[in-house]
């Protein structure tokens, strides 16, 4: 008899955001003031698609006159409140470059402006971040004290580089039995404030803007993931408790660049004539075991470095919210639809771990 | 027809080769704001080959086509019109293949109508010739390509007819002919460039496993699983036969493929995968040292993988055994789970009439191997059966298998560092012992067995940081409780045997029963949200086990031998209060009575029951007071 174990699937909240039309993105939209979708708040889209219109439903959906407090609020307060709470949060943005993806998690491009209106998702949560923990210090009369520490790395190809270490060569994931997932060797710099903590997100920013050039990698096809960990040390008594949390804050490749990689129906594989390698055997043949279940196998693809590494944010007890964005604009529809199916994937990631129980065993 | 070695042949030798190298070579460096540059330009230079064609070959036969729209008819591929190799039909083929090399160029450059387009006038020109060596691998390849774009488009079927037919001009040819075919780039190549027999055949041949590479996914999309198997195996055994292969890559593929024979019961097939998997693997080359590994970073990312692949596909053998104890025990137990005697005898009589009939036809139908690999494997193979066991020497000899396998997989898996994996590998190797023990006749032997299952869980169990690794913590949780439990129940089968129990035996088995709660009660709590409360509504994935841990919990609570009476009389109504939670939650949600079926049966039963022994113990207590 077989068990399965899993996160419930309420654990990942989808939120979706429409930017506004605006002229000099870049796109090749500009000019079209035509739309492909209407937003119906507060949890639905509807893009319009031929021969039928299809309708798509969120855990939010923000229309393009909605504010980047409002963005916060919704999303990340939650989140950031139960990372003090010692659980895990992660936000994930998503969509095609120029979607805004940027705009929504920084805010505009010049950066050290943290009183701006503007400003993104990630300042106003460092701020909310140290607001609650200068609140809960208080609170304990010193009893409580705060560690935190952030790290930032990319994974380009399947690849992990330090973007807080520019010099360094490629680094492992490992596992330890006390602190879970972790990349071996990454930098990690103390910060005590959130202007503090805002400043190594830049220098990181920078860096993996510096490596696009310099190694002909482009930022759209890595993944960024800024991590905030927090260790909260509580006196209690003789005794001394200590928790520890992580924020993760994930910028993913852009949509766009997936094409390849992505699950695309029904589309072969190819092979080119002088290739030996037929890696997407494995893959067919894993897709036919998928159907016979209850039996206990070994998988011998790897799971790849993002979802490894994020593996305490996709199932278990922590919380986590992916934002996707979309461009109206007609000209972006296949991206946008692209995009909008991807979210509502998202919904359905869990994290799946089996149990063997023997029912026989138990009753006699 | 220019003539061979003319100037102007010449030229379009060279433009032909430009173009293969812009393609192939060039375009892996074109910028990213100009992705097809060197595509173009190949393009463009076909044209020019496709208009010297025209010129040079007196284009008027060619237009009176005849449509060859859907290669529906597979008996009209093979042409039984003008013979393949005449004049004209060597004619068609050459401007075949520059049709089907734009048709490639444009599908590449995302022009997929156009690209269609010149490949329907490639099948077109084909169409009315027979299948010779001149045109045979064109044949494949141009529907190799056709099958590709429309899967792409979604028209699966379409793609399927392509394929199938490319598959029938395979055999069809190989039949007939045999001999090496020319190869697309044979046709503009000067008679002293001409490639060696050996590569063409190596050239064809590779084209006609892309072919059964294609079905395997077209099979697989139509959810045709068996046959996409059977083409995946077919893709393997090919790669293997012409030697185009990456060994680590092949191992794997036919590893997981084991893992596809497993899950069907059809161990013959997944030990000779694993078999296979084990010796190609060798062929990866030695495993670099520690030393050189800290040297330089390449032989570390070598050293790194072939041991990490080693090492997946030993786990992939542990669960070969794993698997095919598991089966022989399903055969072999009765309803409550026991070696049936009676079962035992009769698959012992049908076995030895098998092994008179041989099964020799399956068995040759499914081997892998090249002449130099053949040996090896059937070596590898002989280490470990596969049929199932029937009784305890048998089957121990499957577990020690497994066991050196576990053991293999835990020099890579190391605890430190690879803290998932690890565990999986532990976990397995419990459930080694677990059906082992299932064959053990001698109870307290049988003990010692389940003794180890605990002994290599609890610290890792004590260790594991919940936060990190809830589900694993659970399932630990849950293997622990389990695993106590049953020594308790074998514990209790040798003290029935007992007149009395010394004071001993009581306190061991009364220790078993309180660590299989301990454990169930872990593993509850651990669904408590963070204040600490029961959830009023169970998740539908922990649903069942939380209903058998309580139902565990509340029998365990009941077993527990006490000379108090009050003492009794607390654990009874302990474990009425867990009965009645199974009951009260099923009434409340309806959904979880299937579930949990039995055990809900029995805990009604219980709660009859259960009362009128508490009744008792409280008139004896009101009495001896």
């Amino acid at each position: 008899f077989f068990f399965k174990f899993s996160s419930d699937g309420d654990n990942i909240k989808v939120y979706v955001r429409v930017r506004p039309l605006t002229q000099g993105t870049g796109l090749t939209t500009d000019g079209d003031r035509s739309l492909c979708l209407t937003v119906t708040p507060p949890n639905t889209i509807r893009l319009h698609s031929k021969p039928e219109p299809r309708t798509f439903t969120y855990d939010h959906v923000a229309g393009m006159d909605t504010s980047q407090e409002a963005v916060f609020s919704c999303v990340a307060k939650n989140i950031v409140e139960s990372c003090m709470n010692g659980y895990n949060g992660t936000i994930f943005a998503y969509g095609q470059t120029g979607s805004g993806k940027t705009f929504t998690m920084l805010g505009p491009s010049d950066f050290d402006n943290l009183t701006d209106e503007l400003r993104g998702l990630i300042p106003r949560s460092f701020e909310y971040l140290f607001f609650l923990i200068g609140r809960e210090v208080e609170k304990s009369g010193n009893l409580k004290s705060f560690l935190c520490k952030c790290s930032f790395i990319e994974i380009y190809n399947e690849q992990i580089y330090d973007l807080l270490d520019s010099a360094s060569a490629s680094l492992f994931l490992r596992e330890n039995i006390k602190k879970g997932v972790f990349v071996d060797g990454a930098v990690e710099k103390f910060v005590t404030s959130a202007a503090e903590a805002y400043q190594v997100l830049e220098m990181g920013w920078r860096n993996r803007r510096v490596a696009s050039t310099s190694m002909n990698r482009e930022s759209s096809r890595s993944h960024a993931v800024f991590t905030v960990t927090l260790e909260s040390k509580e006196m209690d008594g003789q005794l001394v408790n200590i928790r520890t949390s992580q924020l993760n804050l994930v910028d993913l490749a852009g949509s766009e660049r997936q094409k390849d990689t992505h699950v695309e129906g029904s589309r072969l594989k190819e092979a080119s004539s002088i290739n030996r390698s037929l890696m997407c055997l494995g893959q067919v043949i894993m897709a036919l075991m998928d159907v016979s279940n209850g039996k206990s196998r070994h998988i011998c693809y790897r799971d790849s470095k993002l979802t490894f590494l994020l593996k305490d944010s996709l199932g278990g007890n922590a919380k986590t919210c992916i934002i996707a964005n979309v461009h109206p604009g007609s000209r972006c529809f296949g991206e946008t639809w692209s995009t909008l199916q991807f979210a509502q994937r998202a919904k359905l990631i869990k994290n799946k771990a089996m149990i063997n129980e023997d029912t026989q065993g138990n009753i006699q | 027809m220019a003539s061979p070695g003319s100037r102007e042949w010449r030229a379009v030798c060279d433009k032909f080769r430009d173009a293969q190298n812009l393609s192939d070579v060039e375009s892996r460096k074109d910028p990213e704001n100009e992705p097809f540059r060197s595509k173009y330009k190949a393009r463009e230079l076909l044209r020019e080959i496709h208009g010297a064609l025209k010129a040079f070959g007196g284009g008027g036969g060619e237009d009176d086509d005849t449509d060859a729209d859907g290669d529906g008819d597979a008996g009209s591929a093979f042409g039984r019109g003008w013979p393949g190799d005449s004049e004209r039909g060597m004619r068609a083929a050459r401007l075949g293949v520059v049709e089907y090399c734009l048709g490639v160029n444009h599908v590449e450059t995302e022009e997929l109508s156009a690209g269609e387009e010149h490949l329907m006038n490639c099948l077109k020109l084909l169409h009315k010739f027979s299948v010779t060596d001149s045109n045979v691998s064109l044949s494949i390849q141009v529907r190799n390509q056709l099958g590709i774009l429309w899967a792409g488009r979604d028209e699966t079927e379409k793609a399927q007819g392509f394929l199938e037919t490319a598959e029938a001009i395979y055999a069809y040819y190989m039949k007939e002919a045999g001999q090496p075919p020319m190869d697309l780039t044979d046709f503009f190549v000067l008679e002293e460039d001409q490639l060696s027999q050996q590569e063409k055949t190596k050239r064809f041949e590779m084209a006609y496993t892309h072919t059964m590479y294609y079905l395997a996914q077209v099979y697989k999309n139509v959810q045709q699983y068996e046959r996409a198997g059977q083409y995946c195996h077919s893709t393997l055994q090919r790669q293997l036969q012409f030697n185009q292969f990456e060994p680590m890559e092949w191992a794997i593929n036919a590893a997981t493929l084991s893992q596809y024979y497993i899950t069907k019961s059809r161990f013959m097939e997944g030990r000779h995968c694993l078999a296979a998997a084990g010796v190609i693997a060798d062929l990866a080359g030695e495993v670099p040292s520690e030393a050189a590994a800290q040297e330089n970073e390449a032989e570390y990312e070598k050293r790194e993988q072939l041991r990490q692949k080693r090492a997946d596909i030993a786990r992939c053998w542990i669960k070969y055994c794993l698997n095919l104890l598991q089966d022989a025990k399903k055969l072999l137990e009765d309803n409550i789970g026991e070696l049936d005697p009676d079962r035992q005898a009769e698959m012992k009589r049908a076995r030895r009439n098998e092994e008179e009939e041989k099964e020799q036809g399956r068995k040759s139908a499914v081997l892998f191997g090249s002449s130099d690999t053949f040996d090896s494997i059937c070596a590898l193979e002989e280490k470990v059966s596969c049929t199932f066991p029937l009784e305890f020497e048998e089957a121990r000899a499957i577990f020690l298998v497994g066991q050196e396998y576990v053991n293999q997989a835990k020099e890579y898996f190391q605890m430190d560092g690879h803290v998932t994996d690890h565990i999986e590998i532990l976990q397995d190797h419990s459930a080694l012992f677990k059906v082992l023990a299932f064959f053990e006749e001698d109870l307290e032997r049988r003990c010692k067995m389940h003794k180890r299952r605990v002994d290599m869980l609890e610290p890792i169990c004590k260790d594991l940081n919940a936060h990190h690794y809830l589900l694993v913590c659970r399932q630990l949780q849950f293997e622990l409780a389990e695993a106590y439990n049953e020594m308790m129940n074998l514990k209790l089968s040798l003290a029935d045997r007992q007149d009395d129990l010394d004071a001993h035996t009581v306190k061991k088995f009364n220790f078993l029963c309180a660590s299989s709660i301990k454990y169930y009660q872990m593993f509850l709590d651990s669904l408590r949200s963070p204040d600490g409360k029961f959830p009023d509504q169970l998740e539908n994935d922990v649903l069942r086990p939380a209903l058998v841990a309580k139902f565990c919990v509340a029998r365990l609570q009941s077993k527990i031998i006490t000379t108090s009476l009050s003492v009794q009389l607390e654990n009874l109504n302990r474990s009425l209060e867990d009965y009645s939670f199974v009951v009260q939650y099923c009434e409340q949600h309806p959904e979880a009575k299937n579930a949990a079926e039995t055990e809900l049966e029995l805990s009604e039963e219980m709660l009859t029951l259960l009362p009128l022994k508490i009744n008792r113990i409280q008139a004896k207590m009101a009495t001896s007071n």
